[in-house]
């Protein structure tokens, strides 16, 4: 790839002369800027550059901050990284970012499990009982501590 | 550990109050229709297995599963757009055939009432035609969720769809990506030589 500087984070290089008949769009030249994790989630994007909305169609600012809100932003966020870092696997400043967000994750999801139950099966290890099947289940309403 | 492990919980949360068959029955079309999300998932998770190149292998996989998560949200959308739902709501909607059949349980059919078909996507097992195959995929779905956007009145429904939609966006830049990887690693001359996926082992 061509190296060009004067590209904004909404745009990526592309080489001057390229083969016919080859499908091309311009790669993400970094991982950088980043939106915080809950405007990530609500945009549907961590990327400002990829944040390409229909017609007037943004975000209202409808996730309420609950800690499941809170949990899923954190997951959001290393979903995004991971489809990014799969086509950069290079990027280390990337790489770390995504090391960082995995603690995060890892002591959000202990915070939720001890207050609201399981979201594996596996932590149905840290209960009395089996208490995998309680209602309610996600499609019920959003969730445990979903507000409804 | 098993293959796929169940999170109970959605990726972003969806809270619909009120019940609207006349929604559901466009929405449901992202289910189980030509451009749902069922078709997206089984056409990236089907398509890994033929790519050669690792950073494919991971890109596939991951977007995949992130497929079969937005099936699970279509599906939420849809059963709280029929629960509690009166018969008189669904005469009034329209939705007398879905429920006939139906009733109020979730169904993988298209808008038109087809029910979903493996036609609807494709695995070639060739690196260039299955690449473009998803990219022209990610724009269609995109275009659904613009035309379904067009037609919504519920807030709750809107925002949903508008982060599903975006989705799509993000997929597509990640898919460009991935067939710039694959590109790169062949014959600059003429990229069409040889099917990468069968005629020789990938390079990198």
């Amino acid at each position: 790839m061509a190296n060009n500087n004067s590209c904004t984070y909404r745009e990526g290089p592309l080489p001057s002369c390229v083969s016919l008949a080859v499908p091309m769009v311009p790669v993400q030249q970094s991982s950088q800027p980043a939106y915080d994790s809950a405007e990530a989630l609500a945009k549907g994007t961590l990327f400002p550059g990829l944040d390409l909305p229909f017609m007037d169609y943004v975000a209202t600012g409808a996730v309420e901050n609950t800690p499941l809100a809170e949990l899923m932003a954190l997951d959001f966020v290393l979903q995004e990284l991971a489809l990014y870092l799969d086509t950069h696997p290079d990027d280390a400043e990337a790489f770390k970012t995504w090391k960082s967000f995995v603690a995060l994750a890892e002591k959000g999801r202990k915070r939720y499990v001890e207050l609201y139950g399981p979201v594996t099966r596996r932590d149905t290890a840290n209960f009395n009982s089996w208490v995998w099947t309680e209602d309610p289940w996600p499609w019920d309403n959003g969730g445990k501590a979903g507000k409804c | 550990m098993l293959m796929f492990v169940y999170e109970k919980k959605l990726q972003y949360p969806v809270r619909i109050k009120n019940p609207d068959p006349a929604m559901a029955k466009f929405i449901i079309t992202q289910y189980g229709g030509p451009d749902g999300e069922l078709s997206a998932s089984l056409r990236y998770l089907s398509q890994r297995y033929s790519m050669p190149y690792p950073a494919l292998k991971a890109t596939l996989t991951d977007i995949g599963v992130e497929e079969l998560g937005h099936l699970e949200m279509i599906g939420a959308i849809v059963h709280q757009l029929t629960r509690n739902m009166t018969i008189e709501q669904v005469k009034e909607a329209g939705f007398q055939e879905y429920f006939v059949d139906h009733t109020a349980g979730v169904y993988a059919q298209a808008a038109a009432g087809w029910p979903f078909n493996a036609a609807s996507f494709a695995v070639k097992g060739d690196v260039i035609a299955d690449l473009t195959e998803d990219m022209g995929a990610e724009q269609k779905a995109r275009a659904t969720y613009d035309n379904i956007l067009r037609m919504a009145d519920d807030p709750d429904v809107i925002d949903v769809i508008r982060f599903l939609r975006e989705r799509e966006v993000v997929h597509f830049q990640r898919f460009g990506e991935a067939m710039e990887i694959a590109t790169s690693q062949m014959d600059k001359r003429n990229i069409y030589a040889v099917n990468p996926a069968f005629d020789k082992p990938a390079r990198k």
